[in-house]
């Protein structure tokens, strides 16, 4: 596996499991050819029975390399993370984040419940719920600025304390970079409602993600991308859920309120 | 929207005000690189900065690290809060050096 797989950027793909299926299905990405279904299906009942997060080492070309299939039981579904670097532990020697520890970060987040990974119909149905309390398009990093103070205002407003809101605010933050910088460079966020929470929606029609995106620099300027948006996302945060494919990223952020 | 001062001299210092994020990166670089021509070492003081994102930091860090290559150092001094905090989660004094947060 090592020689078909050494030119290949590392990944990070998404495959469910609905109890009682026979299959898997793609939630981000492509089912790999290399992975039977039969194991998969195997693997992730036996998650869904112990009702214990697990996770696999599939191949060990080298000490560093590793590429892992973890099986998260979600009730009554088990969601698949396969994560495959390829031997990109660390881009360039440079300060950017090791790819390794970023797609760790994201699969430990799927499996302790902070992060839900979203499917078509999924993402359709949650964007709707609540009622809209401000929304607008970005499409220039200038517009940043303007972004957070609409942001501050509502969080002012839901009476959140000084840290939070701060908190909140670098995260929106965060998200709209991100999708300016790999969503196609523009896109919507909206700021909506909902029972004990205000959920802020990130959203936009760019090509999906591409975690090779997130070591390597950006198209605007030529910063660094240090790949740590998602860590602060989802570490301050208190729900996030994310939607990625051919049609587009959505995010959406939850922050509770009192 | 960053704005920057210069105090001039062999140490001079670059102050910032505002907030820093992607936007901010010209901003910064032409101001570091005015300070830096002919400096022994350039001062970036944070004292004015009410936001800063990990694009701003990564911008910080960018310039830290091609100042120290050039033989330049650059040091940062007060920090306000939402600055430090953000540099403490993003482990901004591994990547750049102890040397850089001389307080």
């Amino acid at each position: 596996m090592a020689d078909s797989t050494s030119a290949m950027p590392a990944s990070l793909q998404v495959y469910r499991y609905r109890a009682g299926a026979d299959r898997v299905e793609a939630v981000i990405g492509t089912l790999e050819p290399d992975f039977p279904q039969e194991d998969l299906v195997i693997h992730a009942t036996e998650a869904l029975e112990r009702e214990t997060f697990m996770c696999y080492a599939v191949s060990q070309p080298d000490d560093f390399v590793a590429d892992e299939l973890c099986f998260v039981p979600q009730g009554d579904r088990c969601d698949i993370l396969s994560i495959r670097t390829n031997g990109w532990e660390r881009h360039h020697g440079d300060h950017r984040r090791s790819l390794v520890e970023i797609l760790n970060n994201i699969a430990a987040a799927v499996a302790c419940g902070k992060l839900r990974i979203l499917d078509t119909n999924e993402v359709s149905s949650e964007v709707e719920l609540g009622r809209t309390v401000v929304e607008y398009a970005i499409g220039d990093t200038n517009e940043l600025q303007r972004a957070r103070e609409a942001v501050d205002d509502v969080l002012k407003q839901a009476g959140l304390d000084d840290i939070h809101r701060q908190r909140t605010i670098l995260c929106i933050s965060e998200a709209v970079t991100n999708m300016l910088l790999h969503g196609g460079g523009r896109g919507q966020m909206v700021v909506r409602r909902l029972g004990d929470r205000l959920r802020f929606i990130v959203a936009d029609e760019g090509p999906g993600l591409n975690f090779l995106n997130w070591i390597e620099p950006p198209s605007k300027g030529g910063q660094a991308s240090m790949g740590y948006g998602y860590k602060i996302i989802l570490d301050y945060l208190d729900a996030v859920a994310l939607h990625t494919g051919p049609g587009g990223t959505t995010l959406l952020l939850d922050r509770l309120i009192n | 929207m960053l704005r920057t001062s210069i105090a001039q001299g062999p140490a001079p210092t670059v102050y910032l005000a505002g907030e820093m994020d992607l936007d901010c990166a010209d901003t910064l670089r032409e101001a570091v690189t005015e300070a830096a021509r002919g400096a022994q070492m350039v001062a970036l003081d944070f004292a004015g900065v009410e936001f800063i994102d990990s694009s701003g930091t990564g911008i910080f860090v960018r310039l830290a690290l091609d100042l120290k290559s050039q033989g330049t150092p650059l040091v940062a001094r007060n920090l306000s809060p939402a600055v430090r905090g953000v540099f403490d989660m993003l482990r901004v004094r591994e990547l750049v050096g102890d040397e850089v947060f001389p307080d």
